[in-house]
């Protein structure tokens, strides 16, 4: 094997475990602040891709459709959270996991009926031959989406370690009682990273649409991956969604490599339990108690 | 740190449920009952795939049976009796299909089943078809439906058999020998990438590589790149859902200066509109519907599919697809051997009777089937396309 062929391979890995990472991220933040995993994520870069496809075909400008979907995906989101989950939230988390899954097969069918069962496409962000890098191509797409998840990840770093609500969002993942007798308005906290997460998501399938199509069922293959990359980093940290996410879609390129595309899944899935058996708490999560 | 295990442990709960619940959005369409009586209706069963992977093909299905079972009804009906479809959403599911068709039996009597949408759904209502003793009339196009032969059981798109060796005929004719092979590991994927394996020395040609992708892959460029350094005359994609466009799309990302052929499953709009420029130049082979001036202009088939383009066209406001022409075709060999019934209509005679379908025109082709052949088309019926300026082209 060449070396420009195994740069393609590693090239194509990063491309997909991109894709995954902007999915697990937005687990990774939701599951900071409430504790649960959301598993209506994947429908959010559902509503992503398809939304902005429908402003593109009502006339929108690209950029403002894409805007227009993060924002209305967004919105869904932050109504996921006051409608479905908040009344709720002493349930225990089980239940809570439960309406989740209750809330993606709504979100599913609702889009279903809205948008109908075929894929649609998105056009590119900036059309144009693929990016040539030692005699391996990269679409011109692939750019935008390692640069939105380079952006997302250091916004979601910085909003952690450096601001008021990151902090808040902590607190609110260690303790809800603890936080609130601090002065926390922990509701508002866990509602604004469900809105995040959702914006997150959306984002994340609108800057895939292009490349992939979108349909109404693309959020629930996006949601495995996604999760699966950010188990496989440690829970609660982008920064390890982001390395689950690059890891998993290199493992799956690799494999096609060097063993077989039938079962790069296959293979990909049996290393992800491998690795949560070495280190449960998964790459990057910490061995010890608490994290922060 | 024994929270965390916990919601650890709910949450690979939840992941398995998740698992075993995705695609439950199905709903059926129940049929007013009828009584029962000389002058009630004709029941027919048909199972479609509306939500899951496939639900860009069964919608366009039930549009063409609804379409037709209201010109029919309109006309009077058939025999003087009315007849009523009874739609049921298998999600692309194989279980789900098995389910559906139970009901129609126990529940709905229906007199045939059409459907399903998938190969593998289709072969999953073969138990139950047999044990009802039910005519069967299924609009996939695996091989395996037809080549596993069942009396029951009829089918009306071109199957793989059919297909394949032609294109591969194509390619040789083009002088394309070294062929890789790519395909989905779905039941229409496997079915055909096997029978491109076994077919290819006959054919003339060498497959030089041959990679799958699963159902809902979103990236194949890893294994063209393994193709690409197979370098081969042509790359021969099996693949019916949205996935085509982007094999399409990722050839042209790693600048392979190779053609790509397909399979009838990549007839659709969604394919050229997905794909983009990438779809230019794109060949496949599939039924004539596509250009209605393929069957020859006055010939009876160009009158029948110039028909079902403008009724379809006028009441849904786009062309039909060649998986619309699949189920106008079902519809009508189930009703045409229904016309030709003298006495009561039973499942049994039906049966019969679809058996007994001579030189019936359909927009697939002239059916013809047998105590053998259950499938009733021939090459005849397939010519070769290319995509050209986003639409569809004769690829002589």
């Amino acid at each position: 094997m060449s070396s420009s062929e195994l740069l393609q391979f590693l090239i194509s890995g990063l491309q997909s475990g991109a894709i995954y990472a902007l999915v697990g991220l937005g687990f990774t933040l939701v599951y900071a602040s409430t504790g649960i995993i959301n598993f209506a994520q994947g429908e959010f870069f559902m509503l992503g891709g398809v939304l902005a496809v429908a402003g593109v075909r009502i006339g929108l400008p690209l950029p403002l459709a894409i805007v227009a979907a993060v924002v209305i995906s967004a919105g869904v989101g932050v109504a996921m959270e006051r409608i479905a989950l908040r009344p709720r939230r002493d349930s225990g988390a089980l239940v809570l996991i439960i309406i989740t899954i209750g809330v993606s097969m709504v979100l599913k069918s609702v889009a279903r009926h809205a948008f109908g069962p075929n894929e649609m496409a998105l056009p590119a962000f900036t059309p144009g031959p693929p990016v040539l890098l030692l005699g391996a191509a990269i679409d011109r797409q692939v750019l935008w989406i390692w640069g939105l998840t380079l952006v997302a990840v250091i916004g979601l770093t910085l909003l952690y370690t450096r601001t008021r609500l990151g902090r808040a969002m902590r607190a609110t993942s260690l303790s809800h009682d603890a936080a609130r007798l601090m002065g926390i308005d922990t509701a508002g906290v866990v509602m604004i990273s469900f809105g995040l997460a959702a914006a997150l998501g959306a984002l994340g399938g609108a800057a895939v649409a292009p490349l992939t199509q979108t349909a109404f069922d693309a959020g629930a293959r996006a949601g495995l991956k996604g999760f699966a990359a950010a188990i496989l980093g440690g829970l609660g940290n982008p920064i390890a969604a982001v390395l689950g996410g690059l890891v998993l879609g290199v493992l799956e390129s690799l494999s096609v490599a060097f063993i077989s595309s039938t079962y790069k899944d296959a293979i990909s899935l049996v290393l992800l339990l491998a690795v949560l058996f070495l280190r449960p708490q998964g790459l990057l999560g910490k061995s010890g108690r608490e994290k922060v | 740190m024994k929270t965390r295990r916990s919601v650890l442990a709910t949450v690979l709960v939840a992941l398995l449920m998740a698992a075993a619940l995705s695609g439950c959005s199905g709903k059926g369409n129940g049929g007013s009952k009828a009584g029962e009586g000389g002058d009630a209706p004709y029941r027919i069963g048909a199972i479609v795939s509306l939500t899951g992977s496939y639900a860009g093909l069964g919608t366009p299905e039930q549009k063409a049976i609804e379409m037709e079972m209201k010109r029919i009804n309109d006309a009077g009906g058939i025999n003087g009796r009315q007849v009523e479809v009874i739609f049921e959403d298998d999600a692309t599911d194989p279980a789900k299909a098995q389910a559906a068709v139970a009901r129609l039996l126990e529940q709905e009597n229906v007199i045939a089943v059409i459907g399903a949408t998938g190969t593998s759904q289709t072969m999953a209502l073969r138990d139950d078809i047999d044990r009802a003793g039910v005519p069967q009339v299924s609009m996939a196009g695996g091989s395996v439906i037809t080549a596993e032969f069942d009396k029951n059981v009829f089918q009306t798109p071109w199957p793989n058999r059919i297909v394949v060796p032609f294109t591969l005929r194509a390619l040789k004719d083009r002088g394309l020998v070294d062929v890789a092979v790519i395909s989905d590991t779905g039941g229409y994927g496997k079915d055909g990438h096997d029978l491109i394996l076994k077919g290819a020395t006959v054919a003339g040609v060498k497959i030089v590589a041959d990679e799958t992708f699963n159902p809902g892959d979103t990236d194949m460029t890893a294994q063209l790149t393994k193709i690409k350094s197979a370098s081969p005359d042509v790359v021969l994609l099996w693949n019916a859902g949205k996935e085509a466009a982007i094999v399409a799309k990722n050839i042209k990302q790693l600048g392979m200066a190779v053609p790509l052929v397909g399979s009838p499953g990549n007839g659709r709009r969604e394919f050229i509109e997905g794909a983009g420029d990438a779809a230019d130049g794109f060949r496949f082979a599939a039924g004539k519907i596509l250009v209605p001036e393929a069957y020859g202009e006055g010939t009876p088939a160009f009158q029948v599919a110039k028909k079902f383009i403008a009724d379809y066209s006028f009441a849904y406001g786009v062309a039909p697809d060649i998986f619309a022409g699949h189920a106008f075709d079902a519809f009508l060999v189930v009703t045409d051997a229904l016309r030709r019934i003298e006495g009561e209509a039973t499942p049994a005679s039906l049966r019969d009777a679809i058996e007994a379908t001579d030189g019936l025109v359909g927009v697939g082709g002239t059916f013809a089937y047998s105590a053998e052949d259950h499938n009733g088309l021939t090459e005849e019926e397939l010519v070769f396309y290319r995509i050209e300026g986003s639409t569809w082209v004769l690829d002589k």
